[in-house]
């Protein structure tokens, strides 16, 4: 057995609204997968159905290993502090009480501090702290980074890299897509409730076309262009440029960022 | 059971640091017993030998109602009891180790009543100490079961406000404790035998121990634990 979650038929709908309309998806083990999708798009009811927080309406989900699930901020009371809250989880999960993570985390200076005092990025390594103990197999993370400066998301994207090193299973919800690219080895993409998108970044980049986007620097500013035809399209811009005399100061091609793919993706699901 | 320890005794910390809380549970309760015990007691002496039971009253009904419900909206009115579940702990820990922890926090306050009332007020201590301690315990663990619901059923902090000032109030103006209950109009006697206030303070008077002061508390205290149960097995199944 090489999944670490097996998804089949998952339908979750609150009164007459459907959320979930009938999810399939497997996860392998040691795979970095995500759940991506627009607010209100089922990415933190889907994860939660899955984690066991959430009562689902049919389908079945087969998770194999112990799940360690990264709460989102509020989760935990106003006046505990870090080390309690570490100590209270380790007690609750009848596994050694390790304070290293919280040095390995950059909290250890918070420690004296209540969870209220604490700032957004030291909340959330605090819960990835949290859903480490107990060494679990499959890591949840929902919105890992959401409200952290640029400085706290790289520190974050460096512990996901350790987990997955040692062949964690990291499960994640976002709709960051240059998080989700840079950290993941597939992504789903849910759209009203269904997945618009199984597969690796690449697979997404095909599906949706072989688009080049041109970025093109000059004296006068940037320009970027959107193509099918490299070859043709930069022929003839070069060409106008040359004609105009403006001098090119810089150029680059590239296939497109994921965040790109996914616009595209959810606009052509709402046509 | 090492861990549920270290959560009721976590809990009683953050009771502590958490204002409202302290304010109820101590502060305002004992500010409350050195004024209005020193009042009592000068203008009508012959309240010497009620007045622990008074004080205690007024302070396990304030502790009660207005103390631990805040703490339960907090934790199960948020994402809180998440942690529980992720954690594969049961959903009713919480309750009750708030509970545990409010129950000793309580019970503290009424010691220091008893032990402070002969000496500032030349108070009578019940005569027969363990049944009176006896008496307190059930009294603050129905009061504290009324709490809880209230905790569990009321969705927000404004409306909880109210309706705990309208179990509080009642339950210090009826019970007798400011003034003997025959004094009151028929209706508002019947009035205030809905809470456990006034059942309370009578199982707390000497010789007061029987079952005609404590089948009542006793009632409340399983129809509390009936109504979490059914509140909490709604969240779960959420």
């Amino acid at each position: 057995m090489n999944h670490a979650i097996q998804v089949r038929g998952l339908k979750k709908s609150y009164g007459g609204n459907i959320v979930l309309g009938g999810l399939d998806f497997e996860i392998e083990k040691g795979e970095t997968f995500a759940l991506l999708g627009v607010n209100g798009a089922g990415k933190t009811t889907s994860l939660e159905c899955i984690e066991g927080l959430r009562k689902y309406d049919s389908g079945t989900i087969t998770v194999n290993g112990k799940m360690g699930i990264q709460l989102q901020s509020s989760s935990l009371p106003a006046h505990i502090k870090p080390m309690e809250a570490v100590r209270l989880f380790s007690k609750w999960n009848k596994a050694k009480i390790d304070f290293t993570m919280l040095n390995a985390l950059g909290i250890k200076e918070a420690t004296k501090k209540q969870y209220i005092q604490l700032s957004t990025g030291q909340k959330r390594r605090l819960h990835l702290a949290l859903a480490l103990i107990g060494n679990p197999d499959i890591i949840f993370l929902d919105e890992p980074t959401a409200g952290l400066d640029a400085l706290g998301r790289v520190s974050l994207h460096e512990q996901i890299r350790k987990l997955k090193s040692q062949g964690k299973t990291i499960v994640l919800a976002s709709h960051d897509m240059a998080e989700v690219e840079s950290l993941c080895d597939r992504i789903a993409i849910l759209n009203n409730g269904s997945i618009a998108f199984c597969g690796t970044a690449a697979e997404l980049t095909d599906k949706i076309g072989e688009k080049y986007f041109i970025h093109i620097k000059t004296r006068q500013g940037d320009s970027a262009f959107e193509t099918d035809n490299i070859e043709d399209t930069l022929i003839a811009l070069i060409g106008d440029l040359k004609q105009k005399e403006i001098r090119i100061l810089d150029i680059k091609v590239d296939r497109g960022t994921l965040e790109r793919h996914f616009i595209e993706m959810a606009r052509r699901e709402t046509e | 059971m090492n861990g549920f320890l270290y959560g009721v005794t976590l809990q009683w910390k953050l009771d502590i640091r958490s204002k409202s809380l302290l304010v109820t549970c101590y502060i305002v309760p004992l500010i409350f017993f050195l004024l209005m015990g020193g009042i009592f007691t000068s203008v009508m002496p012959e309240m010497g030998s009620t007045i622990i039971q008074s004080m205690i009253v007024m302070s396990v009904s304030m502790g009660a109602f207005i103390g631990l419900p805040p703490s339960l909206i907090e934790t199960y009115g948020s994402d809180i009891k998440k942690a529980y579940k992720a954690n594969g702990v049961p959903i009713c820990l919480g309750l009750i180790t708030m509970f545990l922890s409010a129950f000793v926090h309580l019970m503290i306050t009424c010691v220091v009543i008893v032990l402070l009332a002969p000496i500032l007020f030349e108070a009578t201590l019940p005569i027969q100490l363990p049944f009176f301690f006896l008496a307190l315990a059930i009294y603050i663990t129905s009061s504290l079961s009324i709490g809880s619901v209230l905790g569990l059923t009321v969705k927000n902090q404004a409306k909880l406000t109210m309706i705990a000032q309208l179990v509080f109030l009642p339950s210090i103006m009826l019970s007798g404790i400011m003034f003997p209950i025959e004094f009151l109009p028929d209706f508002l006697e019947t009035i205030g035998l809905i809470f456990p206030a006034s059942w309370g303070y009578r199982l707390m008077l000497d010789n007061g121990f029987c079952f005609e002061n404590l089948w009542y508390l006793t009632f409340i205290f399983f129809a509390a634990v009936i109504v979490c149960g059914i509140v909490l097995k709604k969240q779960k199944v959420k």
